[in-house]
């Protein structure tokens, strides 16, 4: 223990902690920008700055630890002097457009320029940092915006590791900026498009890239058919947006979500858990073959574009393991448009809504076409839609409740779901004529999101022991290729995003709560009762029933795809 | 300073003198000017304080040196100057040491030639 004095109370703190932390403890609040706890504390930006008796210089609270009989002042006369001279450095090579920045009132540093008093004048916006955008399918840059907090750089490097962003100050330390392989889209520079980065920037450099246009376009062309198929899991995040508690139930939403994009324009509404229960039986079909064949074992999911991607870039060699079903929105958009509804496939357009940025660039693909038609038109993230939404002047909460299409919508049932449980059970089920009786995770590896989770189970399956695992986070696939190298794994589940899909990259951003907390509460915002609900089971999905058929349609391949770093 | 920057010592050193020997004035914009210029190898950077402050000094000065100067930017030369006590490193630390001298020992040379209306 320390003692210590911050603006006149004298507490006693943990040796190691951080002045910043020290502070937060007490509930004083010393305003940040670059820094993101433990996964950023390199005191580049020097907003933190505090005074510390008998020190000449300022001090940044982010990374300095307290030492015995510390004496700081947080919100000195001096602090904050050096506080708006820092911003206001900052400002004058910041290009303004608040009102139309897809940062859309998330931005820090708007909120750190509004509670400190700064004027400044331009001197030029930093060379190399120019407002041509850096293009990608899922995400985009504006280097105009950049503060250079390098967030995203640490994010994509640890908690990603695709190593595609990089503070870049070799050629001009005067004027660094930060980018994927200068001169390259983030295609060809290795972007797995998991969107975490975006997460990450404190301002409206990096965004999801924009597709509302396309959105728009097709909703104004009367020759086309537009179906959204949304994600349920998001439901409650577009409510979020529209004020409502981020633990708000999802059956009290739900219905006003659908309304609102019927009101949006969109022919037909549905979900994916026609897709996700369709993809779950292929795959435990796929399963069951390859455990027959005793074939390219473990099996991977192939529902997480981002990790695919990442192992067509990184892990070529292990491509055999990937399951070939299309991922669950991209073969309901190839059942949509080929089987469940009657209009013409090239008139239909299938719109995915979802937690995903890294969907963007999947649904590009030129291997996801069925009869010449591609099996998803675009993808939009909660930001994009809700964005739309106040373009149109919904009034969300005013809403009644509506439903989604039946003739091509499954009954949403509320499971234990996730692809592994699904496909688990499937399997189970077609092999034994009995559905799992119970399934139990244990947790393996990863203290916290960022170290990326992974999660194993061993099932009996007829004769044969599975074992199964989950890995949830990028920064924990080498620790599972490691493992696999000692254990023999038949299924594993890959999500690229830290705490899995309800914090996908495409999600609204929360200032004041930590990943932990907001995964939580949306957890229990979408599931309430949690473990007590029964596993998901998709052969219980009758439109599924009726309509599956393993046919060509509903399988992809994957081949080694190039890029270029720098 | 490190042993990179002897010459900016020199210059440093120089200055000093100049309190009470009074250069002339455009020479000495100039010479504050370059030797910010100088230190430019020794930036790495990182922080906003150093990086994006002493550009900002050297626009100001630039001011000095066309004799279109205002009491404005002799106060933001100032706060400038101060804010360079958050840098991250001893180099942006040290600039601002130098220049915390400089504008000790030179004020009235300073502040001289500005536009006070
Ligand atoms: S990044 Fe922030 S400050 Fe900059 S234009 Fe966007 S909202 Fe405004
Ligand atoms: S989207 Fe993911 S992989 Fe691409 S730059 Fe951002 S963090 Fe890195
Ligand atoms: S792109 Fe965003 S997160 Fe990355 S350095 Fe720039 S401002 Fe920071
Ligand atoms: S938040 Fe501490 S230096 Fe950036």
């Amino acid at each position: 223990m320390a003692k210590i004095t911050i603006n006149g109370q004298l507490v006693k703190v943990k040796k190691g902690t951080t002045i910043l932390s020290a502070a937060r403890q007490l509930g004083i609040d010393i305003p940040t920008l670059c820094f993101l706890e433990e996964i950023n504390e390199i005191g580049f930006c020097r907003i933190c700055v505090v005074e510390v008796e008998g020190e000449q210089d300022l001090i940044s609270a982010c990374n300095t630890e307290i030492t015995n009989g510390m004496v700081i002042q947080t919100d000195s006369d001096k602090v904050r002097q050096s506080r708006e001279a820092t911003l206001q450095l900052l400002a004058s090579r910041h290009r303004f457009d608040c009102w139309r920045c897809p940062k859309d009132g998330m931005c820090e540093f708007y909120d750190l320029l509004k509670s400190h008093d700064v004027v400044f004048e331009e001197f030029g916006p930093g060379i190399g940092r120019s407002s041509d955008l850096i293009a990608g399918s899922g995400i985009s840059q504006d280097q105009s915006k950049c503060v250079l907090c390098k967030r995203c750089v640490a994010v994509c490097q640890n908690v990603v590791t695709a190593n595609v962003l990089k503070f870049r100050d070799d050629d001009d330390p005067m004027n660094p900026i930060v980018s994927p392989t200068p001169g390259l889209a983030f295609d060809d520079a290795g972007c797995i498009f998991c969107g975490q980065c975006v997460k990450a920037c404190p301002t409206g450099t990096l965004f999801e890239t924009d597709h509302t246009n396309d959105v728009l376009t097709f909703l104004r062309n009367k020759d086309d058919h537009v179906v959204v198929q949304l994600d349920t899991r998001v439901n409650g995040a577009i409510a979020e947006s529209f004020g409502y508690d981020i633990d708000t139930p999802f059956e009290e939403t739900f219905g006003k979500t659908v309304k609102a994009l019927e009101l949006l324009g969109f022919d037909t509404v549905t979900t994916l858990d026609y897709g996700e229960d369709y993809h779950a039986r292929a795959t435990a079909e796929e399963l069951l073959k390859r455990l027959e064949d005793k074939d390219n074992l473990p099996l991977f999911t192939s529902s997480c574009p981002a990790s695919t991607r990442f192992l067509e870039l990184y892990e070529p060699e292990r491509l055999d393991h990937i399951a070939t079903v299309k991922s669950p929105h991209i073969l309901q958009g190839s059942q949509l448009k080929h089987k469940l509804l009657k209009q013409k496939p090239a008139n239909t357009k299938v719109v995915t809504l979802s937690s995903c940025t890294a969907k963007k660039y999947e649904r590009t693909r030129e291997e996801l076409v069925t009869a010449g038609v591609a099996d998803v038109d675009t993808a939009l993230t909660v930001r994009e839609i809700t964005k739309l939404m106040k373009q149109k002047g919904i009034a969300y909460r005013n809403l009644e409740a509506a439903t989604p299409d039946p003739a091509v919508t499954s009954e949403h049932v509320a499971v234990q779901g996730g692809v592994l449980v699904a496909v688990l059970n499937a399997a189970h089920q077609i092999k034994t004529g009995e559905p799992l009786a119970e399934l139990t995770f244990k947790h393996v590896h990863g203290e916290k999101e960022s170290d990326g989770f992974i999660e194993e189970a061993t099932v009996q399956l007829g004769e044969a022991k599975l074992n199964v695992a989950r890995v949830i986070g990028g920064a924990a696939f080498k620790e599972l290729f490691a493992r696999s190298n000692k254990k023999n794994y038949h299924l594993i589940e890959f999500l690229m995003c830290p705490g899995g899909c309800l914090n996908g990259g495409g999600m609204p951003i929360h200032k004041n709560l930590t990943t932990h907390e907001v995964i939580a509460r949306r957890e229990t915002s979408y599931c309430d009762g949690g473990t007590d609900l029964p596993l998901s089971n998709p052969l219980h999905n009758h439109l599924v029933d009726d309509n599956f058929a393993d046919d060509p349609s509903i399988h992809t391949g994957y081949s080694q795809k190039e890029y270029r770093k720098e | 300073m490190t042993t990179k920057s002897q010459d900016v010592n020199a210059l440093f050193e120089q200055w000093i003198l100049d309190a009470e020997t009074r250069l002339q004035e455009e020479d000495m914009f100039t010479k504050i000017k370059s030797y910010l210029e100088s230190t430019h190898p020794e930036i790495c950077g990182k922080c906003i304080p150093c990086r994006d402050g002493v550009p900002k000094l050297e626009r100001l000065f630039d001011k000095y040196i066309q004799g279109e100067a205002t009491l404005k930017d002799l106060k933001e030369i100032e706060r400038i100057v101060y804010n360079l006590r958050a840098s991250r490193c001893s180099v942006g630390l040290d600039i601002g040491k130098n220049m915390e001298v400089i504008l000790e020992n030179n004020y009235n040379v300073l502040y001289s030639p500005v536009k006070k209306y």
